[in-house]
C-alpha cells in the first residue's frame, strides 16, 4: 500500500513525447527512407558503420543521420537488427543453399 | 576395529567431508596405534595408565566424531525442508484453464482438440494505479468482459501494433456486434510509463483503454500470476527495450482467463473469436 502511494506521488507528470504517435510516425518514415536508400544503393560498397554490425554506403549518410535523430537509440538498434535478419533470410532463400555459408 | 567401521560408514553416507574425516581419522588412528604400543610397553609398569589413556582418547574421539556427521545430517534435513517449503509456496494450483495460444488458430470449432486444458490457473488478484492516479484492484473490473494486454509504451513496433489491433477489435465489437468489452493495458515498464504518460499514449488509440501501472513489485507479482515473462534488454542508462511474452488474455465477468491470443491474430479475427466466446458463455 505504501509503495503504491509513493509511486503515485512521485514523477506523476512526465510524458515522454518521443514514443507518442507523431514521433513514432516520423521515426517510421525516416527509417523506411533510410532502408530504401540501402536497397537502392546495394550495389555500392558499404563503408560506413551503422550499429549491430550493419554497414551502409556513404550515399545514405544523410538519411542515416535523420534516422538516428528521429528515433530512440534502442529503437535504431532494434530496427537494424531486424533488417539484418531479414536480409539474411532473403539471401538464404534466394541462394537456395548454393553459396557456402 | 570399530574405528575403521565407522570410518567406512561416514565416508559412504556423507560424501561432503570424507577427506577431512579420513584425514582426521588417519591421524588419530596413527596416534592411537602409537599410544597403544606405548601404553602396552608401559602396561607392566602402570596398568592404571593403560586403562585411562585409551579410554579418555576413545571417549573424546567418539563424542566429536558423532557430532560432525549428525550436524551434517541435520543440515541436509534442514535444506530438504526448506526446499520442500519453497516448493509448496510456489506451487501452481492445477485447474481447468484454457490457454493453448499457438494451437487455437488451427483448431476450428469446439470438437477438434481439447479447448479446455487442465493446467495452471492463470490469473489472480492485483492492486495497481490507473491513469487517473487512483488505486484499482481486480474487484473494480468484476462483471465486465476484459481484454488484458501486458505491454510498454516504448516498444518500437510490436507494442503499438498490438494496441492498435486491440483498439480496432474493440471498435468492431462495439459497432457491429454491440458487445461491450473492457480493454486493459498493463505496463511492464512502470519506471518510464507514468500514469500521465500512459493516458497520453492510450488516448491516441482508443479512449476506452484502461491503463494500469504501479510500483515494480506489484507489476512483477501480477505478471507472475498471469504467467507473463518480461525482462529489460539492451540497457543503456535510461534507454532500454523490454522483452516480453506477447499475449492478450480474454477474461470473463468473473475474472477467469478464458482465452489467450498471440501476435498472429488480426483485429477481425480477434473480434470474431471474442464474440464467439461471449456467445458461448451467455448460452
Amino acid at each position: 500500500m505504501a509503495a503504491l502511494e509513493a509511486y503515485a506521488s512521485r514523477n506523476a507528470d512526465e510524458v515522454h513525447t518521443d514514443v507518442l504517435l507523431k514521433a513514432r510516425q516520423a521515426c517510421y518514415k525516416s527509417r523506411d527512407a533510410f532502408y530504401d536508400c540501402l536497397e537502392k544503393e546495394s550495389n555500392k560498397k558499404p563503408t560506413e558503420i551503422a550499429s549491430v554490425g550493419l554497414l551502409y554506403p556513404a550515399e545514405c549518410k544523410a538519411l542515416r543521420a535523420q534516422f538516428v535523430n528521429h528515433c530512440r537509440a534502442s529503437w535504431v538498434k532494434h530496427f537494424d537488427r531486424l533488417y539484418c535478419k531479414n536480409k539474411r533470410v532473403t539471401r538464404l532463400l534466394d541462394d537456395g543453399g548454393e553459396t557456402r555459408r | 576395529m570399530p574405528i575403521s567401521r565407522f570410518l567406512f560408514f561416514s565416508s559412504k553416507h556423507r560424501f561432503r567431508q570424507p577427506l577431512n574425516l579420513i584425514r582426521r581419522f588417519d591421524l588419530s588412528k596413527r596416534t592411537q596405534s602409537c599410544s597403544y604400543t606405548k601404553s602396552s610397553r608401559q602396561s607392566h609398569r602402570n596398568p592404571a595408565d593403560y586403562f585411562l589413556s585409551p579410554q579418555e582418547t576413545k571417549a573424546s574421539r567418539s563424542w566429536s566424531t558423532y557430532v560432525i556427521p549428525a550436524g551434517g545430517l541435520l543440515g541436509l534435513a534442514g535444506i530438504a525442508t526448506f526446499v520442500h517449503y519453497n516448493d509448496e509456496r510456489r506451487a501452481v494450483r492445477k485447474g481447468t484453464s484454457v490457454c493453448q495460444c499457438v494451437k487455437e488458430k488451427n483448431f476450428e470449432g469446439e470438437n477438434s482438440g481439447p479447448n479446455r486444458v487442465t493446467g495452471p490457473i492463470i490469473g489472480g488478484p492485483f492492486t495497481l494505479i490507473d491513469t487517473e492516479n487512483r488505486l484499482v484492484t481486480e474487484k473494480n473490473f468484476l462483471g465486465n468482459w476484459i481484454l488484458l494486454y501486458f505491454g510498454y509504451t516504448s516498444s518500437p513496433d510490436v507494442g503499438p501494433e498490438q494496441v492498435q489491433m486491440m483498439a480496432k477489435a474493440i471498435d468492431i465489437l462495439d459497432s457491429k456486434k454491440n458487445l461491450k468489452i473492457l480493454p486493459i493495458f498493463v505496463t511492464i515498464d512502470p519506471q518510464r510509463d507514468t500514469p500521465a504518460h500512459l493516458r497520453a499514449y492510450l488516448k491516441e488509440f482508443n479512449s476506452r483503454i484502461v491503463g494500469l501501472t504501479g510500483p515494480v513489485g506489484a507489476i512483477r507479482q501480477m505478471a507472475q500470476e498471469y504467467r507473463v515473462f518480461f525482462k529489460k534488454v539492451e540497457e543503456e542508462g535510461d534507454d532500454y527495450l523490454v522483452e516480453s511474452s506477447h499475449n492478450m488474455y480474454l477474461m470473463n465477468p468473473s475474472l477467469e482467463v478464458v482465452r489467450c491470443f498471440g501476435v498472429e491474430y488480426t483485429a477481425e479475427e480477434l473480434a470474431e473469436e471474442i464474440s464467439k466466446e461471449m456467445k458461448k458463455a451467455s448460452t
